[in-house]
């Protein structure tokens, strides 16, 4: 089997696919099994990839791993990110602030109110943010219109603000000063 | 435009996704809304929050072992992995190898040669030019922020005279300028900085052939291609990919204003 192109197009971007997982799934351990699942898919589809953009070719290929793998494991989470009920988490008071506490103490303020956010507007930040992925790119990715992900990138940002973990932190701020 | 209007593009315009005409007009509002202007430098500022307070997580070194795993599995019984009978199967598998490279390599040659935009390795060669001139610490052979300086230089030593457009108000001054060797043609390498990081642009006139991709990264590095006024713009950077593009973008529409 000729891996050239796995190891020279797809390898490049496993901090891409580990950094997507690893914000998707929230935890290490699984992060490092949906990758490895994505390779395995990719090296099975590497001909279906043409002179593209390998970067989001690979990133598809990782959010489908993980949503297969969410699926199996926390069924919970996919029905909970259902299109009705997210209009429900606008509301900032979904977010416990005791429980955001407790969470506080492994990964502190604006990451963690990232790590809060509904999935389908976790995803899109994710790749915006952190990726930077265009419009285009994140469309192409996530399967969804380029005005959705504008839409949704527009949500995600202004649940980050109302977020109570980042006013919480802000007052803190403001309170030190 | 209207709040409601500048609202809904707020987003798309802190991304850099508006269109010139759009951003344009959102420009001109927000210098007279106060409120548009301080939701918009709210969201800026959430995004360099986000940039500096949330982490990119890199890929585990016991991943990338079971990824390698992975792919000698794939590789399946080829002789020269399993490594029984070295001598034979390594000699025959190495002359395999370089004989595919010298093909790939006629391959190159011979598309380059034909035309520097049809081939899309020009982003391979651009990134390959950009590492050796800064390894070798020969980034600049004309330093200067002058581009009336810069700009004979190269025409001096070019069998065209590339824009030299001056971006500094946006945060890009020009430190100079080089003369690169890229797809077989002596070409103006600009020299620009972006805060710490170098951008370097490969000026070309625009040729008929179909473009490459607007953005790629190759080993690491972004390079973005935009095409404007009868030039081609190709900068390689290890700036983020939004800004790179944003920047090109710049260069291509500032062809004939400031020339």
């Amino acid at each position: 089997m000729n891996l050239m192109p796995f190891e020279q197009r797809i390898l490049p971007h496993l901090d891409a696919a580990y950094n997507l997982a690893r914000w998707l799934a929230r935890d290490a351990n699984d992060a490092d099994d949906i990758v490895q699942e994505a390779c395995v898919r990719a090296l099975r589809y590497m001909k279906s990839l043409e002179s593209g953009d390998a970067r989001a070719w690979f990133l598809t290929i990782v959010r489908n791993a993980f949503y297969d793998w969410i699926a199996r494991n926390r069924p919970a989470e996919v029905v909970h990110d259902d299109g009705t009920i997210l209009d429900a988490t606008e509301d900032p008071a979904a977010t416990d602030p005791q429980d955001a506490v407790i969470r506080n103490a492994e990964m502190r303020g604006l990451a963690q109110a990232v790590a809060d956010l509904p999935l389908q507007f976790r995803e899109v930040l994710v790749l915006r943010e952190l990726e930077g992925l265009s419009y285009k790119e994140i469309a192409r990715v996530t399967d969804v219109p380029v005005g959705t992900v504008m839409s949704r990138l527009a949500r995600a940002r202004g649940l980050l603000r109302r977020s109570p973990l980042l006013r919480a932190i802000g007052a803190q701020r403001a309170g030190s000063q | 435009m209207n709040c409601t209007e500048a609202k809904a593009s707020l987003t798309a315009y802190v991304d850099r996704e508006t269109d010139w005409l759009h951003a344009h007009a959102l420009r001109r509002h927000l210098l007279k809304c106060t409120h548009c202007a301080a939701e918009h430098d709210a969201l800026v500022a959430l995004r360099a929050r986000l940039q500096s307070e949330v982490p990119r997580f890199s890929a585990p070194e016991a991943l990338r072992s079971r990824v390698r795993a992975t792919l000698d599995a794939a590789r399946g019984a080829s002789p020269a992995r399993v490594g029984g009978t070295p001598g034979r199967w390594n000699w025959f598998t190495g002359g395999a190898l370089a004989g595919g490279m010298a093909l790939a390599l006629t391959w190159f040659v011979g598309t380059a040669v034909f035309d520097w935009r049809t081939n899309e390795d020009i982003a391979v060669e651009a990134v390959n030019a950009h590492v050796r001139a800064t390894l070798g610490n020969h980034l600049i052979q004309v330093a200067s922020s002058d581009q009336h300086t810069v700009k004979p230089w190269l025409s001096a030593r070019l069998d065209y005279s590339p824009p030299v457009p001056d971006l500094a108000e946006q945060g890009f001054p020009l430190t100079g300028a080089r003369i690169d060797y890229v797809a077989r043609r002596p070409v103006a390498t600009l020299v620009y900085r972006f805060r710490n990081h170098t951008i370097d642009v490969y000026v070309h006139p625009e040729t008929s052939r179909a473009s490459p991709p607007p953005l790629r990264t190759v080993r690491g590095f972004n390079v973005a291609h935009a095409t404007g006024g009868g030039t081609d713009w190709l900068a390689v950077s290890d700036v983020s990919t939004d800004v790179l593009t944003a920047f090109v973008e710049r260069l291509a529409a500032t062809r004939g204003t400031k020339d």
